[in-house]
């Protein structure tokens, strides 16, 4: 499971305003060895914390164009730990002089019965995923390596399947708005992973 | 850790229907404590904004009417609680409130609906009492009594204790047993049951309207 | 008192003596007097050590003669009785200024005092002989030189044996979990789940209870690096109630010969709190008292009393 950054610190009253930014990019599974060495030299923690997550993506439908997205997380490996509820907002590709991907972010540690007050509040989920990788950290930022997982039969986790041949790695950083100079820092960092990896910002819209 | 909200009985069982208003029972309440030997420790305040979704998802959903609560507890300064009435109760830290900004094309907060108690903690040996003043807007609704009994963390098991304990300083007008008490037998009372017991107490004295009513919790 | 009568006879005798004594000291100060000025001035040289020597000679003899005089004397005056009750301190009572200085009658107070404490104790030794309230075996009275250097066997058992009692009671009792470690060495530790009401740590010595601490079920019971944490006290006044009542319930449950019956009587006792919130006093009929609910239970027949209710 993902933990909430540190900076962020919990506020009553929703005032403050948290960003994401983020660089993606791919390994291929042979490669993982080599990334995973560069980046124990790299970060500050030497040996990475690994991480098998339950991720269920949901969707509230209004009568707006496009629904609100809520992502639920939870650990399958650590008992005990709080779910993680995360909003994210539409990413903005900005300009040449910023360096990462930006969009909104909302962290929200939960009890376990999120899932049925989703639903309460009138949530369907989308779809679910396993994530399984590995977690790094260098100053703020946070570097995930993952595999992502198709579930086979709809809310059994044992039951699963590799969807590709291939890691996710994401660089992402979560700072108060306005911050662009992290992005440098991302850009700086993610020159060191090349030619390993190479982390861009990729506009999801393109995708689609 | 453990409180046990006492829902009140009828209006005409509570102290304020003795010609006296809200304030000057919470004064005959803390008294009554202090001369028990109870010692003051600090305030307390539970807030509750209610949330019904907005027009817009009106119909597409099916769901109209349903309320959502978002409510704080000073006990627990880093949650907040979001329930449904009947429904599952949410403890999330509070960047739930920003979400809830976020939400605000699906989940519209009610109209001068927060309604909040305020007041004094008391302690008694290993009691903790909450007297408070509840208030919607800018008039003084009822008075919220919080009881809470640290050691025992099954409700029923203590239920007859907590009774006498009531019966001490709130003589006559000791309510009847919550319906939590009675809900799941041997199950851990949570900060949630005690939230679930001040949303009720909040509806029912938002359903009052300008009657001063001392709900107990 | 003839003691003091013989003294009163010799008082004659006591003054020839003193002043034989003044007599013997002035002698030898002449005789070093006498050294001190040393030779007179005489016409010879030979007269001079003459004169001096026979100076000398003579203080000598005197001081030999006042000694002599002394001795012959002191045979007289006689030793003081060694033979009374109080020893020297029995002389005090001579003194005449009872008012200033009542030392004799608080002497004999004390004298009597220690005595009757003697008596007193050596009763209630006898008679805590008999009830055998020592944690182990070993027989009272037996000097510390003749106490066998082994341990007593009840507390070399092996912890093979301890385990099997302790999962033995565990087995018992349904709604009570224990859990048993051992953190330092062959000592066990265990930790007692009792429904949803309590947990108790209890530190073991092969199969003796040596401390125990009640907290409640929601209380932490470990330290920051997870060890059972055996110093710190409950937070409710309830549980450190029963806390004290649960060592008083140590030294109730005591068969050194059998310490796996006192462990399981322990234990069963313990099991009476169950009900801990939800029984009223035996005596008052009520739940709560000064606060707090009936901590107190019966050893034999298990009834729940408040502290100051039960007889």
């Amino acid at each position: 499971m993902e933990a909430p950054p540190v900076t962020m610190m919990p506020v009553t009253g929703g005032t403050i305003n948290m960003m994401e930014y983020l660089l993606q990019g791919s390994v291929l599974d042979h490669s993982l060895e080599s990334l995973i060495h560069r980046l124990r030299g790299l970060c500050d923690n030497m040996e990475p914390e690994t991480f098998l997550d339950h991720e269920m993506v949901f969707l509230l439908k209004g009568q707006q164009a496009s629904p609100f997205v809520l992502r639920a997380r939870r650990s399958m490996d650590r008992a005990g730990a709080p779910w993680h509820l995360r909003y994210l907002g539409q990413p903005e590709m900005g300009d040449k002089n910023r360096h990462a991907l930006v969009r909104n972010c909302v962290d929200i540690a939960t009890s376990e019965n999120l899932t049925d007050f989703l639903m309460e509040m009138g949530f369907r989920m989308d779809h679910e995923f396993v994530a399984r990788g590995h977690l790094f950290r260098k100053g703020i930022m946070k570097i995930v390596v993952y595999k992502i997982f198709r579930i086979l039969t709809p809310g059994n986790t044992d039951n699963t399947e590799a969807l590709s041949l291939s890691y996710l790695v994401e660089l992402s950083v979560v700072a108060p708005a306005g911050q662009d100079v992290v992005s440098d820092d991302m850009r700086n960092f993610a020159e060191q992973l090349k030619p390993l990896v190479h982390l861009e910002k990729i506009d999801p819209k393109r995708l689609m | 850790m453990r409180p046990f909200l006492l829902e009140g009985g009828s209006v005409s069982q509570m102290p304020v229907a003795e010609g006296k208003n809200v304030q000057q029972t919470v004064e005959l309440l803390t008294r009554k404590l202090e001369m028990l030997g109870a010692e003051k420790q600090g305030t307390f305040c539970v807030d509750c904004e209610t949330y019904h979704t907005a027009a817009s998802t009106l119909g597409s959903q099916g769901q109209a009417g349903k309320l959502m609560y978002v409510m704080h507890n000073s006990e627990y300064p880093l949650s907040c609680f979001a329930l449904f009435e009947n429904g599952p109760c949410l403890v999330a830290d509070t960047n739930f409130d920003v979400l809830m900004v976020k939400l605000k094309g699906f989940f519209q907060s009610a109209k001068a609906s927060k309604i909040e108690t305020r007041g004094t903690r008391y302690q008694y040996c290993d009691f903790l009492v909450k007297v408070g003043t509840v208030t919607m807007g800018p008039s003084a609704r009822g008075i919220s009594v919080e009881v809470e009994y640290g050691p025992c963390v099954v409700a029923s098991d203590c239920w007859s204790l907590l009774l006498e304990f009531l019966q001490s300083f709130l003589g006559s007008h000791t309510p009847g047993a919550p319906t939590v008490f009675g809900n799941r037998h041997d199950a851990v009372y949570s900060p949630a049951d005690t939230m679930v017991q001040y949303m009720e107490l909040f509806n029912k004295i938002r359903k009052q309207q300008q009657v001063p009513v001392a709900g107990i919790r | 008192m003839a003691d003091v009568l013989s003294v009163g006879v010799n008082l004659e005798a006591f003054a020839q003596a003193i002043s034989a004594i003044q007599a013997l000291r002035s002698s030898v100060s002449r005789v070093f007097d006498c050294l001190k000025d040393g030779m007179r001035n005489k016409e010879t040289l030979e007269g001079r050590e003459k004169a001096f020597i026979a100076h000398f000679q003579d203080n000598l003899h005197s001081v030999n003669r006042d000694l002599n005089e002394l001795e012959r004397l002191s045979n007289l005056v006689g030793k003081p009785s060694e033979n009374h009750p109080l020893h020297n301190s029995g002389l005090l009572s001579l003194d005449p200024v009872q008012d200033k200085t009542p030392l004799y009658s608080q002497l004999l107070q004390a004298y009597k005092w220690s005595n009757k404490l003697q008596y007193h104790a050596g009763l209630a030794s006898g008679l805590l002989n008999q009830q055998s309230l020592k944690r182990s075996a070993n027989q009272m009275g037996v000097s510390a030189k003749r106490r066998p250097k082994a341990q007593p066997t009840t507390l070399v058992l092996p912890p093979q044996y301890v385990d099997d009692v302790i999962s033995r009671i565990d087995r018992m009792f349904p709604e009570m979990s224990i859990h048993l470690s051992r953190p330092n060495g062959t000592s066990a530790m265990l930790l007692v789940t009792l429904g949803k009401v309590l947990k108790v740590i209890v530190v073991m010595r092969s199969l003796f209870i040596d401390r125990t601490i009640v907290k409640g079920y929601n209380e932490n019971v470990h330290t920051e690096d997870g060890k059972l944490d055996i110093w710190s006290k409950s937070n409710y006044q309830v549980f450190q109630k029963v806390t004290d009542h649960a060592t008083t319930a140590l030294l109730h449950y005591q068969l050194p010969q059998m310490p796996d019956v006192v462990v399981r009587s322990f234990m069963t006792w313990l099991r009476s709190y169950m009900k801990l919130f939800q029984a009223p006093c035996q005596r008052c009929g009520k739940f709560l008292q000064d606060g707090l609910p009936p901590t107190w239970r019966d050893f034999r027949t298990l009834e729940a009393f408040h502290d100051t209710c039960r007889q």
